[in-house]
C-alpha cells in the first residue's frame, strides 16, 4: 500500500478539525473495506487519512417509536443481527446481511457503504425505500440530506469535507413490509448485478396504499422507480399487478454492460426481481 | 470397487491423516512469502497498460528520487547477470526467457521494468513514478480473427516454442508441426486422422455439429507467486526460495538463463500454497537475475491482481465438433477443429485437446486438428490436466446431444463406446491397462443417474431440475525420479526426496516405506530436500508424484531391506531368503529367537569400529508405461429460469485410481478437482474488454466457488490396477477436474431443454440459451 | 510519512510497534512480529487467508490499518493452541484430512472457531455459509465442513 499520513480522531469534531487543518486531498477511513481496497488496487492516493473507528458516538444503533438511529460507524453484522431491524426494517437487514463475508460484515460500516456511493451498495436500495435521512456534520455545522439526494454519481456524494454522523429511518406503520434481494452468480461474496428493494404499506382492504421501489446497480446511483411505484399503488398486490410494476421498473433502469452482465440481461433481471420483491414485501406487510 | 483380488497390505491402502499436519494448522509451515532475508530488497513490477505496444522509452528518474527506491531494472540490463554477457530477454520469443518485455509488450500486464526498494510501499510508489512511453500497436484478441489471413500479428514470429510446462504434465507421443512459411498467429498445428470420416458421417443416423467455447481461467491457488533470491557476491552462491511445484525445474531454468553451473544454485522449494499446474518457474529467473544485478537479496510477491492478470492462466478454447451416431448407439465419425488460445507467447495444449478429445471413445473414423493461436492476452500455462476440460466439454455435450436426439440412454451410449485397454488413441498409440469401462459402469449405476427422471419431476414453474453425466480422464505424466532411504541408529528410518509435498504425498510415501519395511508410520521421517541435497525428482505435477517418486521410494525401501538382510544373514548365519522383517527386527522365518533388532543392526553399521557399511537404500526409476486415469461425474442442478442462476444440488465423482495408497488423500484430490470443475462449469472466466484489459482481476469478480456454492461431493473410488504404478496406483491429481464443467452443461440441458454453447454457464448465458434474454442467439464471449 | 508508535496485543502479549501507518495489521503481524501464520492471498478482503480474531470476531487483517487495531485483543493462528495441545478445531482438521496445501487453513480454522462461538450448533448449510469468506482451492470444502461439524457435535 502506498504511504500516507494517518490521524486517528476520537470525536466527530476532531475529525472535522483534522480535515480543515490538513486541507485538500484527505480521506475518511471507517471500516476500510472500500477505502483500503481503492488505495491498494484502484490508484486512489489520499494526501492523508483520518480514521473514524475510534469515535464512539458513531457506533450507536438504537430505535424508539419514532424510528431507527444508525451511527455511521455501525457494523453490518450489528445491523443484520439487531432484532428491531429484523422485524421492522427488514429490507435493511436483508441488505446488510448479504454484504461480503462474515469477516466483511465485522468490519464494514453502514456509513461507509452509503458514503462510498456505489450503485451496487447493498444497503442503498433498502435505505432508499425506507425513506432514510443522512445526517452530516462539517465545519459549517450540521445538515440533513434525504437519502435519494445524497448520491450524485458513482462514488460521488453531496459531502464537502464533511462527516456523516448517522442515518435515521422513520418507523414504518404496522401494516408495512419491506424486502431487498440482489442477483449474484455466487451465493455469497459477490457484488450485485442488480438489487431490488420494495417497501409497501397496505390499507385495511389489503390494497397497496404506499409503495416505494428502489433499484441498485442499474444506474449511476441507486434510483427510485416511480413508474413502478405508481403501477403498484392504489390496488391489491396480485401477481399480475406485481408483474406490471416489474415491467415498469425495467423501463426505468438504465444499466451499463460490464463484467457483471450486459445491459439487456440486467434489464430483464430488474423486471423479474422487482416482481418477486413486491410479492415478498407484501407477504411481510401481511405479517 | 475392487476389480481384481489384491494382496493383503499392512499400511498402503489405509486411510491415514497427514504425518506433518501440525505445521499447517498452527501456522508454523513456511511458504515462500514467509521468507525474510536480512538486507532484502522488495521488488514490484511495472506493467504494460496496453495489449500490444512498442516500448519507446523508459525513464526511471522520478522513481529513483523516491525515498527508499534503490534500482529500476529494464530488459537491457540482464546481460549483467549472465555469465557470458548475453541477454536472454533480448528478442525473447518464449515467456520463460522474456524476464521483462524487451522493445515491445505483447499483453496487458506484461512486466516491462522492475523496481527494487527497501520496503514494498516504496517499491509500489516507484512503480507509479516510472515513466514508460509506448507506441500503441494494433492488437488482436479474437481467436477467429487471429486465424484469418491478414490479421495483425500478436507478436513477432516465434522461433522456439516452449512446451515444457505442458510436458510437465503429460507425456505425449505426438509431433506438432510448427507453422512454417508466412508468419501467422497459428503457432502450431497438429493433426490426427483415422479411417474415412465422410463414409462415417454417411452412415450416421444423427449428426451433431456445434461450436463449443470454454473460457480462460486461473488455476486458483490461494498463494500468489512468491520468490526470494539471495545472491552473495562474495561467494558467488545463489539461493532461491520459490513457490514452485518443481524445484529442479526452477534450478534448471535459472541456470539455463544465467548460464551458470548448477553447483552454484540452491533452490529451496518451500511449502506450496497450491499450484495446480500454475506454479512452475514464472518469476524465479527474473528474481534470481535481479538479485545478481543488485548484489542483494530480492523478494517478489505478486499481488492477487498481478497474479490473475499476468501469471499464466489456463487457455480458452473454441472447438468445432461434428460427430455422428447410429440408431443402435454406435459411433460413426468425429471431426474436430480444436483451437486453443495461447495468449502472446506459445505454449497452449492444443495437441492435448485434439488428442484426448478424440481418444476416449472408439471412433472408427476421425479427423482432429489442433491449433495453437496467438493473441494479445497473457500467455497461458498449465492447469490440472491441461487442455482436457475444454475438450471434454465439447465432446461430452455432443455425445449427450446425439443420444438425446436418438432417444437413447446417454449413460448406456457412453458405456457402449468408451475406449478399452489396447484400443488406439487418435495418435495410434494404444491404451495401456485402463478402467474407463468400470468407471462409467459405476457412474450409471449410481442413484443420481438411475433416479434422474424422478429428479426432473421435482421441477416447478421457474425451477427446472436436471441431471448430467460426463466422463474425463488423463493419460498421466512420466518423469524419472530418485529417492533415498536411510536406517537411523535407533532403528527408525529417514527418507529424502526432492519433490514438494503439496497434497499429502509425504504421508503416502511413509505408507510405502511402512509397507516395505513392515514398520509403523511413526518410525518414519520424510524430508523434502532442496536441489543441493535431494536426489532428483520431477515436478509435483501431472499426477505423477506418487506414480514416479513413490516407485523410486519403494525401490529404495526394498534396497534398504535387502541390505539389512545381508547384514543380518551374516550375523545370524542364515540364508537371506529365510529372513523376514517383522516387529522392528530381522529374524529367521519360523524361529523368532534368531533375530536382530533394527536398532542393533543399525548400530553395527555406524558405531566405532563397526563391521558393516552404513545402510542407505536408493531407488531410481525411469517410468515408461503411462497409467491413464479416468473419471465419470454426475451432477444434479436446479435452474432458476427467471434469473438464470444454476444451483448445484448433488454431485458424485467416480474415478479409477488404480490403487488408493491413502484413500483419505485420494478423496481429497477427487473432491478438490471436482469443485474446480464446478468453477469451470458455472463461474470462472477471464473477461476482457475490447482493448485487451482484464475486467475481473480480483477474487470478487473472478469467482471461484466458495463453500456455500457447492454441495457435498460423493467420491467413489474405482481400483483397476495399473501395470506399472506402485501397488497398481494411477495418478489421481488430474482426472478429477476434467469432467465437471461438461457434466454441469449436460445437466443444464437436461433441465431446460437447451444447451449453453459456452462455459461457464453464467446466468446470462443460461437465459440466452433459453431465449429469455437476447434474440435466441447466445452471447458471444470475449 | 511519519512513522507511528503503538501497542498491539497479539495472542495475549503486548508488542510495541514502530512503523509507517499505512501498514495493514496483516503486514505488521507477519513482517514486524514475524507471525507468518496469517497469509496474504489477495490483500483485498476476498479470500480470507489473512483472517484473524479482533476482540473475538473474525476480520480480514489485510484491510485493517494496523494503528486501528491498537488496544484490541488480536488472536492469530499461532495463539490458538494451548501449549503443545492443539485446539480441538486444529486437531479436527488433521483428523478429517481437511488440510492440503494449507495456505487457507490458518484463516479457515479461525473462522470456524469463531463460527462455533457465535453459533454452537450450526447446520451444514450454516457452516458452509459461515466459511464462505475463506476460499480453499484444494479440498473442495467437504472435509473442512466435516471437521467443523465434528467439533460442533462434540
Ligand atoms: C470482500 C468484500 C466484499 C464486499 N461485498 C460487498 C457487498 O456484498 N455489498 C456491498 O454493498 N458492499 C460490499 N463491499 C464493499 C464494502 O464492504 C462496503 O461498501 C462497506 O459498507 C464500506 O464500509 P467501510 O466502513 O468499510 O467503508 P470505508 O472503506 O472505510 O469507507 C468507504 C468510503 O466512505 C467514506 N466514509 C466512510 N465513513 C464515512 C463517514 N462517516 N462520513 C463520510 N464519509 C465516510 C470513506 O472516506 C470512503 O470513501 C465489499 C467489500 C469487500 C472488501
Ligand atoms: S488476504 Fe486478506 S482476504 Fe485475502
Ligand atoms: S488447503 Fe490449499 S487452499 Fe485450502
Amino acid at each position: 500500500m502506498r504511504r500516507f499520513d494517518y490521524y486517528r480522531a476520537i470525536s466527530v469534531d476532531e475529525a472535522i478539525a483534522l480535515l480543515n487543518e490538513h486541507g485538500e486531498g484527505g480521506m475518511l477511513l471507517s471500516g476500510g473495506t472500500d477505502l483500503l481496497v481503492q488505495i491498494k488496487e484502484a490508484g486512489l492516493a489520499p494526501a492523508y487519512v483520518v480514521g473514524l473507528s475510534g469515535i464512539d458516538e458513531l457506533r450507536e444503533l438504537r430505535s424508539n417509536g419514532d424510528g431507527l438511529h444508525i451511527g455511521a460507524g455501525v457494523l453490518m453484522h450489528e445491523v443484520a443481527s439487531d432484532g428491531t431491524v429484523q422485524a421492522q426494517y427488514s429490507a435493511l437487514c436483508d441488505g446488510a446481511g448479504v454484504v461480503g463475508s462474515r469477516q466483511t460484515r465485522n468490519m464494514a460500516t453502514v456509513g461507509g457503504n452509503v458514503c462510498n456511493a456505489a450503485p451496487s451498495a447493498d444497503t442503498g436500495p433498502p435505505l432508499s425505500v425506507l425513506d432514510a435521512t443522512v445526517h452530516v456534520a462539517g465545519g459549517g455545522g450540521t445538515r440533513e440530506v434525504a437519502i435519494d439526494d445524497f448520491w450524485t454519481g458513482p462514488g460521488r456524494t453531496v459531502l464537502d469535507s464533511e462527516v456523516v454522523t448517522h442515518i435515521t429511518v422513520p418507523a414504518p406503520p404496522a401494516n408495512a413490509g419491506s424486502f431487498y434481494e440482489r442477483h449474484t452468480p455466487r451465493q455469497i461474496m459477490d457484488i450485485a448485478a442488480v438489487g431490488t428493494a420494495v417497501y409497501v404499506e397496505l390499507d385495511g382492504d389489503g390494497n397497496c396504499s404506499q409503495a416505494r421501489i428502489a433499484l441498485g446497480a442499474v444506474a449511476p446511483t441507486v434510483v427510485r422507480a416511480p413508474a413502478a411505484e405508481a403501477a403498484l399503488s392504489g390496488g391489491p398486490i396480485t401477481a399480475a399487478r406485481a408483474a406490471e410494476a416489474g415491467r415498469a421498473a425495467a423501463g426505468e433502469a438504465t444499466p451499463i454492460s460490464d463484467q457483471r452482465g450486459s445491459a439487456e440481461f440486467r434489464t430483464h433481471l430488474v423486471e423479474v426481481m422487482t416482481t418477486r420483491s413486491i410479492l415478498h414485501a407484501a407477504e411481510r406487510a401481511q405479517g | 470397487m475392487t476389480t481384481e483380488t489384491r494382496p493383503e497390505y499392512s499400511s498402503v491402502g489405509k486411510r491415514e491423516t497427514r504425518i506433518e499436519g501440525a505445521g499447517k494448522v498452527t501456522g508454523g509451515a513456511i511458504y515462500a512469502a514467509d521468507v525474510q532475508v536480512p538486507d532484502m530488497l522488495h521488488c514490484k513490477l511495472v506493467h504494460s497498460p496496453h495489449a500490444h505496444a512498442r516500448i519507446v522509452s523508459i525513464d526511471a528518474t522520478k522513481a529513483l528520487a523516491i525515498d527508499g527506491v534503490e534500482r529500476v531494472i529494464v530488459a537491457e540490463d540482464f546481460g549483467q547477470a549472465v555469465k557470458d554477457g548475453s541477454n536472454p530477454a533480448i528478442d525473447a520469443s518464449n515467456r520463460g526467457a522474456a524476464l521483462l518485455a524487451h522493445k515491445q509488450a505483447v499483453f496487458t500486464g506484461e512486466p516491462v521494468a522492475a523496481v527494487l526498494a527497501e520496503t514494498p510501499s516504496a517499491a509500489e510508489e516507484g512503480v507509479e513514478a516510472v515513466e514508460v512511453t509506448y507506441e500503441v500497436l494494433p492488437h488482436v484478441l479474437d481467436l477467429e480473427a487471429a486465424m484469418e489471413d491478414g490479421s495483425p500479428l500478436a507478436r513477432p514470429p516465434v522461433s522456439d516454442i516452449d512446451h515444457s510446462e505442458e510436458e510437465a504434465h503429460v507425456t505425449l507421443d505426438v509431433d506438432t508441426e510448427e507453422a512454417e512459411g508466412k508468419p501467422t498467429n497459428v503457432a502450431s498445428h497438429v493433426s490426427f486422422t483415422r479411417g474415412d470420416i465422410e463414409a462415417g458421417f454417411a452412415e450416421s443416423d444423427v449428426i451433431v455439429e456445434r461450436t463449443w467455447r470454454s473460457a480462460s481461467m486461473h488455476q486458483g491457488y490461494i498463494e500468489p507467486h512468491a520468490t526470494v533470491a539471495d545472491f552473495k557476491p562474495a561467494t558467488g552462491e545463489l539461493t532461491v526460495w520459490a513457490a514452485t511445484q518443481g524445484q529442479f525445474m526452477v534450478r534448471d531454468t535459472i541456470m539455463r538463463t544465467l548460464k551458470w553451473p548448477e553447483t552454484k544454485l540452491r533452490v529451496i522449494g518451500c511449502e506450496l500454497g497450491g499450484g495446480f499446474g500454475g506454479k512452475m518457474t514464472l518469476n524465479s529467473p527474473l528474481v534470481a537475475a535481479l538479485s545478481v544485478i543488485a548484489g542483494r537479496p530480492v523478494k517478489l510477491v505478486l499481488t492477487r491482481a498481478e497474479d490473475i492478470t499476468a501469471a499464466a492462466p489456463a487457455p480458452r478454447a473454441m472447438i468445432n465438433l461434428k460427430t455422428g451416431m447410429k440408431k443402435d448407439g454406435s459411433l460413426t465419425a468425429i471431426e474436430a477443429s480444436v483451437v486453443y488460445g495461447a495468449g502472446a507467447y506459445p505454449g497452449a495444449p492444443a495437441a492435448v485437446g485434439a488428442l484426448l478429445g478424440t481418444s476416449f471413445y472408439k471412433w472408427p473414423n476421425l479427423k482432429a486438428d489442433g491449433y495453437e493461436v496467438l493473441t494479445n492476452h497473457v500467455s497461458v500455462g498449465a492447469i490440472r490436466a491441461p487442455g482436457t476440460h475444454n475438450a471434454m466439454h465439447a465432446v461430452e455435450q455432443n455425445i449427450d446431444e446425439m443420444a438425446r436426439q436418438l432417444d437413447l440412454d446417454a449413460g448406456a451410449v457412453r458405456l457402449q463406446n468408451v475406449s478399452q485397454t489396447g484400443d488406439p488413441m487418435a495418435s495410434g498409440q494404444e491404451f495401456t491397462k485402463i478402467g474407463l469401462d468400470e468407471t462409467v459402469t459405476q457412474a450409471i449405476e449410481h442413484p443420481l443417474w438411475k433416479n434422474r427422471e424422478a429428479a426432473k419431476a421435482e421441477s416447478t414453474d421457474t425451477k427446472m431440475v436436471g441431471v448430467g453425466l460426463a466422463i474425463g480422464g488423463w493419460l498421466g505424466g512420466l518423469q524419472p525420479a530418485a529417492a533415498e532411504v536411510m536406517l537411523n541408529n535407533d532403528g527408525t528410518v529417514n527418507a529424502v526426496t526432492g519433490v514438494n509435498d503439496i497434497t499429502g504425498t509425504n504421508t503416502s510415501f511413509a505408507q510405502i516405506l511402512a509397507e516395505e519395511l513392515n514398520i509403523s508410520l511413526d518410525q518414519i521421517n520424510i524430508t523434502t530436500g532442496d536441489t543441493k541435497t535431494a536426489p532428483f525428482a520431477g515436478m509435483s505435477a501431472g499426477s505423477k508424484t506418487l506414480f514416479t517418486v513413490g516407485r523410486a521410494l519403494r525401490e529404495a525401501a526394498i534396497d534398504l531391506r535387502e541390505q539389512m538382510f545381508e547384514v543380518a544373514a551374516d550375523r545370524l548365519e542364515a540364508n537371506e531368503n529365510d529372513l523376514e522383517l517383522k516387529d522392528n527386527a530381522v529374524s529367521v522365518k519360523g524361529s523368532p529367537d534368531q533375530s536382530l533388532g533394527m536398532d542393533r543392526l543399525a548400530s553395527m553399521t555406524t558405531g566405532f569400529g563397526a563391521l558393516y557399511k552404513p545402510l542407505v537404500g536408493s531407488g531410481s526409476i525411469a517410468a515408461r508405461i503411462q497409467a491413464p486415469g479416468f473419471t465419470a461425474q454426475l451432477v444434479k442442478v436446479e435452474v432458476d429460469t427467471d434469473t438464470g442462476n444454476v444451483e448445484l444440488k448433488d454431485f458424485a465423482i467416480v474415478q479409477d485410481v488404480g490403487f488408493a495408497i491413502n484413500p483419505l488423500s485420494v478423496e481429497g484430490q477427487m473432491e478438490g478437482g471436482a469443485v474446480q470443475g464446478m468453477g469451470i462449469g458455472l463461474w470462472e472466466e477471464y473477461i476482457y474488454d475490447d482493448d485487451g484489459k482484464l475486467r475481473n482481476a480480483g477474487l470478487l469478480d473472478y469467482r471461484m466457488p466458495t463453500a456455500a456454492d457447492v454441495p457435498d461431493i460423493e467420491s467413489l473410488i474405482v481400483e483397476v490396477p495399473s501395470e506399472d504404478g506402485p501397488y497398481g496406483a494411477r495418478g489421481v491429481g488430474e482426472p478429477s477436474i476434467t469432467a465437471g464443467g461438461a457434466a454441469i452443461a449436460n445437466a443444464i440441458a437436461d433441465a431446460i431443454g437447451a444447451r449453453v454453447s459456452e462455459i461457464p454457464a453464467t446466468p446470462e448465458r443460461v437465459l440466452r440459451a433459453l431465449g429469455t434474454v437476447g434474440d435466441g442467439a447466445e452471447a458471444a464471449g470475449s | 510519512m511519519a512513522k507511528q508508535i503503538f501497542t498491539l496485543n497479539v495472542n495475549g502479549r503486548d508488542h510495541e510497534v514502530y512503523t509507517e501507518p499505512n501498514q495493514s495489521l496483516l503486514e505488521v503481524v507477519r513482517d514486524e512480529l514475524r507471525l507468518t501464520g496469517a497469509k496474504e492471498g489477495c490483500g483485498t478482503g476476498d479470500c480470507g487467508a489473512c483472517t484473524v480474531l479482533v476482540d473475538g470476531r473474525i476480520v480480514t487483517s489485510c484491510l485493517v490499518l494496523a494503528p486501528d487495531a491498537a488496544g484490541r485483543e488480536i488472536t492469530t493462528i499461532e495463539g490458538l493452541a494451548d501449549g503443545e495441545k492443539l485446539h480441538p478445531m486444529q486437531q479436527a482438521f488433521i483428523d478429517h484430512g481437511s488440510v492440503q496445501c494449507g495456505f487457507c487453513i490458518p484463516g479457515m480454522i479461525l473462522s470456524s472457531v469463531a463460527l462455533l462461538e457465535e453459533n454452537p450448533a450450526p447446520t451444514r448449510d450454516e457452516i458452509r455459509r459461515g466459511i464462505a469468506g475463506n476460499l480453499c482451492r484444494c479440498t473442495g470444502y467437504r472435509k473442512i465442513v466435516e471437521a467443523i461439524e465434528s467439533v460442533a457435535g462434540s
